[in-house]
């Protein structure tokens, strides 16, 4: 019955997270001073295309139409909530006319997700064994040396370092591409060794920066676990070293690890907006900073209604999995 | 520790997967329509296979660099690269290559004399009746389009009629107000009727700055497809190049020399275009793209910063600017900087407080601050360049010096030009002009004087008021002011921003400045939600800039809070509107335009609605290492203008250097 009641409460919190946040996200776009079809005139007439002030009356019309921003804010806020729960839609691009928002997500978000899954696992990886050492092992020169190195980049602004990077290793000692150039296509070797080839820059920026955080964080949980009774029993029956590290403290300190780990899995929807746009790579980030630019409502809508859906979905995941995880946690 | 390792490499490999099976999709869905033309464009991804490959650098699209001018995008990516048909908004943006190398407009203009010249059309409107309303003109004979299909009067028509009748066009409205019918009487000859008696046809369906949507399609290819969602996935056009293979993600688009580029505009009108392949590729922020240039993988750069061009030369010995010294820049750029005044606010709304402002502004430490001195000034309501220079700065130099304000002062210094030289030797900025006549065509005719005490009667009369520092409104409250400005694009209007709020707050007024994103700071502009802007309402390249000017006219201003179609500043002057009405009935060529511009320019500097500052200096400079041939002050054929559609015309100047 517990588990029942548990379940039930937490499927109504992910509901109504994801209704308050999809709802947010369809009125704070519009309450922004820009409106799309503004954006695309001045953008015309920035260009000094020839245009006469009625033909822009006209075009505005056309727009809004071809748009569907006509009617009250009131109506377009039921049609988008109508297709959105119905059919799953978020409409046309604004900026990408009439290409659907639902098509660019598709496209984009398998570069987000082969990007930033694998960096921030790789980085989660790291940060804890790196962390673990440094907190368990204080002592040690390898362990100090390994923190020293983590907490000085940790603090690097993300901008500062990825620019570091392509200064260090695309300029300096050119061994990575300085744009994204992805050779070949579909399943092919060639196309992977491309996006490999093409990612690591990206992808070396993002560990670097990640890794940090968990070291710290590692650190932190691991060094007050060694202190723990359990752990001086276990060194007083004579376990070795390695044993209590990994059977008492790692499990224990990788708890909360494990939420963080979910919780910032479930961002990876969000996209890596900088790492993106300085790396020239395709994915979420590029269309989130694509939408705001040119006050893409639906293109706006679509991404961040996609990144509340995953974040909570995470949140509930990792609710429902805990008590699994952990044996002192039970469903109530 | 064996489990963590597998599940890394399975995290691995699913990630590849997914990414690679997304590539895949991403091909299946750009080329759905692929199959319904004979598009002469090859996107296979095959790469040359000829000599050079083996011997010589390649490219990282597979092209023979000694082949390959590379040119930056300045538009950047382009979400969806299959998308070419330039009526409908989310189209390949047309600087990615595809108005410079591949469509073709009707008549293109030549910067450098002001005129425009016949491209696809072989004549200029030429009227049938006394009515203004009837026109003919005549079309190339003998060109193709690059699916080698010939190029006639009936895809002129054809084009026409498709706009006419397609309502989801956002081209529509304006074509429909404009032309009442386009008819080809022969396979050479377009009739046209217009809606309303036209002067000036060629100017509305010609280039006069950047390009014209008015694209001529082929009927061959467009009549089996609905033109409101036909992507036009294999683009063909008349100029001298076709696209042979794009970026997927939209990154790059590479052009390859058409096999018959006789049959092209460009092969007709001027000759065979130097290059075998041109790419345009976006490198990302500037950073990446100066190293791009540094490492020669950059032939031609968009718009980068004074800051960008000083280690791009000291890094880059073959990269070159508009001028071999100071300025370096181009200042030839068809619109001007200043700050522009919502006069339905006030106190903007009172001519003595803008002139106030323009006296109040210390125009050469603005210079300095902006670009480092490298600008041209203008007094008027029209940007400095040649050809306007010569047609209105300085032939209006003798009133603007004899103007006096309602008290008989007299604002203009004509000083300014000999003024910045000796502050930029000051600095130790060597290679500046000596002749008299060379610093004032590349400084500028002269400015308003900076005179801070005279800004003060004018303000006191209105009822200011000086609190120690500080200037009170006529209320008594501070005087507190936002200047609107481009947040990280259009540098030069942002730099000017912070450099006039300075300015302006040294004399006592509290300046902020709001950066605001593309959207924003345009629809600012447009609803009136601003007291001051740093936008460039003042354009021309022609000297009759009637096109440019008639959003001027009075009956355009709406109030605050409503979308303005023209005026965006909502300032009403009469004897303005008079004038731009008696223009639309004058022809280009008739002598009387330059008058009514003029007695405009003079009736803009009474009312300063805009307080023009400086012309637009463009760093846009160019890598001779392995292309050479491009236009520079010293070769000056052309401007420097690679986004705009006349590129095309630059291309058989292009000459590779053999490295």
């Amino acid at each position: 019955m517990g588990f029942y009641k548990f379940l039930l409460s937490r499927v109504l919190s992910f509901v109504l997270v994801v209704f308050i946040g999809i709802t947010t996200v369809f009125f704070v776009p519009r309450f922004m001073p820009s409106d799309p079809v503004e954006a695309m005139i001045g953008k015309m007439t920035a260009n000094q295309a020839f245009m006469e002030p009625e033909a822009i009356v006209t075009l505005r019309e056309t727009l809004n139409e071809s748009f569907g921003l006509e009617g009250s804010m009131w109506d377009q806020y039921w049609g988008f909530v109508k297709r959105v729960i119905i059919t799953q839609d978020f409409g046309p691009s604004l900026a990408s006319y009439p290409n659907p928002v639902n098509e660019l997500i598709v496209k984009a978000l398998p570069w987000t997700m082969g990007l930033l899954l694998i960096s921030t696992i790789i980085a989660w990886l790291i940060g804890n064994v790196v962390g673990l050492l440094a907190g368990f092992l204080k002592d040690k020169s390898y362990s100090k040396a390994m923190e020293a190195i983590s907490i000085m980049i940790y603090p690097i602004p993300y901008y500062i370092l990825a620019l570091i990077l392509i200064m260090l290793l695309t300029y300096i000692y050119p061994i990575f591409p300085l744009s994204a150039t992805f050779q070949g296509e579909g399943f092919s070797w060639e196309h992977i060794k491309s996006i490999v080839y093409n990612s690591i820059l990206p992808a070396l920026s993002m560990i670097l920066v990640g890794t940090g955080w968990w070291v710290i964080s590692m650190k932190t949980l691991s060094s007050g676990i060694a202190e723990e009774d359990y752990v001086h029993f276990a060194r007083l029956k004579g376990l070795s070293e390695r044993k209590i590290m990994t059977k008492y403290v790692l499990p224990n300190a990788a708890l909360p690890q494990v939420t963080m780990l979910a919780l910032q899995i479930g961002t990876i929807f969000n996209g890596a907006l900088i790492t993106e746009i300085l790396f020239g790579y395709p994915g979420i980030g590029t269309l989130i900073y694509t939408g705001i630019l040119q006050a893409d409502y639906n293109l706006i809508m679509g991404t961040i209604t996609l990144s509340i859906i995953a974040v909570a979905a995470a949140t509930f995941i990792v609710d429902f999995l805990y008590p699994f995880i952990d044996p002192r946690v039970r469903y109530k | 520790m064996r489990i963590m390792k597998r599940l890394t490499v399975l995290f691995v490999m699913m990630a590849l997967i997914i990414t690679a099976c997304s590539n895949d999709n991403n091909k299946s869905n750009s080329t759905s329509d692929a199959g319904k033309n004979n598009a002469a464009a090859e996107t296979d991804g095959n790469k040359d296979t000829g000599d050079s490959k083996s011997s010589g650098k390649m490219t990282d699209v597979g092209t023979p660099r000694s082949e390959t001018l590379i040119v930056d995008i300045l538009g950047g990516r382009s979400p969806d690269p299959d998308r070419y048909n330039p009526y409908v908004p989310g189209a390949v943006a047309m600087d990615a290559g595809v108005h410079q190398l591949m469509f073709s407009n009707l008549w293109e203009i030549d910067t450098q004399k002001g005129t425009q010249i016949p491209d696809l059309a072989a004549t200029f409107p030429e009227p049938l009746d006394g009515t203004n309303t009837k026109f003919k003109f005549k079309i190339q004979e003998g060109l193709s389009w690059s699916d080698g299909q010939p190029f006639t009067a009936h895809d002129v028509e054809f084009t026409a009629k498709m706009i006419a009748d397609t309502k989801e066009l956002g081209y529509n409205g304006y074509f429909t107000n404009l032309v009442k019918s386009m008819k080809a009487t022969d396979d050479y000859t377009i009739e046209v009727e217009t809606v309303n008696p036209e002067t000036r046809l060629a100017q509305k369906l010609g280039v006069v700055i950047w390009g014209n949507t008015f694209r001529v399609m082929p009927k061959h290819i467009w009549e089996k497809e609905d033109p409101a969602t036909f992507k036009f996935s294999n683009p063909i056009g008349v100029g001298p190049y076709k696209l042979k293979d794009r970026d997927p993600q939209g990154n790059w688009f590479l052009w390859e020399k058409r096999e018959d580029w006789q049959k092209s505009d460009i092969g007709k009108l001027v000759g065979e275009p130097g290059p075998k392949y041109i790419l345009f590729k976006f490198f990302g922020p500037e950073e990446k793209r100066i190293i791009a240039m540094i490492q020669h993988d950059m032939d031609i750069l968009q718009d980068i910063t004074p800051e960008s061009w000083d280690v791009l030369r000291q890094k880059n010995e073959y990269a070159k600017a508009w001028y071999n010294d100071f300025p370096y820049a181009t200042m030839d750029d068809p619109c001007e900087r200043g700050m522009s005044f919502n006069t339905a606010k006030e106190p903007y709304n009172n001519p003595d407080v803008r002139w106030a402002l323009a006296l109040m502004t210390d125009i050469k430490n603005v210079s300095m601050a902006t670009f480092g001195g490298m600008l041209r000034v203008s007094p008027i309501q029209l940007p400095p360049i040649k050809v306007l220079q010569d047609n209105y700065h300085k032939p209006m130099l003798g009133w603007l010096k004899d103007f006096a304000l309602e008290d008989g002062y007299k604002p203009f210094d004509d000083s300014y030009a000999a003024g910045i030289v000796d502050m930029l030797k000051q600095q130790g900025v060597e290679g500046l002009p000596t002749d008299q006549s060379a610093i004032s065509d590349t400084f500028g005719v002269g400015w308003w004087k900076f005179d801070p005490a005279e800004a003060a009667k004018l303000l006191e009369k209105n009822g200011f008021k000086k609190d120690g520092d500080k200037w009170l409104l006529p209320n008594g409250k501070p005087w507190t002011m936002t200047i609107n400005a481009p947040a990280n694009f259009e540098v030069q209007s942002m730099r000017l921003a912070f450099a006039v709020a300075d300015s302006w707050r040294k004399q006592g007024i509290e300046v902020n400045v709001q950066q605001m994103e593309g959207a924003s700071f345009w629809d600012s502009e447009s609803t009136g939600a601003f007291e001051i802007g740093s936008y460039w309402p003042a354009c021309g390249l022609l000297p009759d800039t009637t096109a440019n000017m008639t959003g001027w006219h009075k009956q355009y201003i709406v109030p605050i809070g409503e979308q303005a179609p023209g005026n965006r500043n909502r300032w009403a002057n009469d004897r303005v509107s008079t004038l731009l009405d008696e223009l639309d009935g004058l022809p280009s060529d008739d002598p009387k335009v330059i008058q009514n511009i003029t007695e405009i320019n003079k009736e803009f500097v009474k009312g300063m609605p805009f307080i023009p500052m400086f012309g637009t200096s463009k760093f846009v400079p160019v890598d001779t290492y392995y292309w050479d041939g491009f236009q520079t002050s010293e070769n000056a054929f052309e401007g420097p203008w690679w986004w705009w559609s006349q590129f095309k015309f630059y291309t058989p100047h292009l000459k590779p250097t053999g490295r």
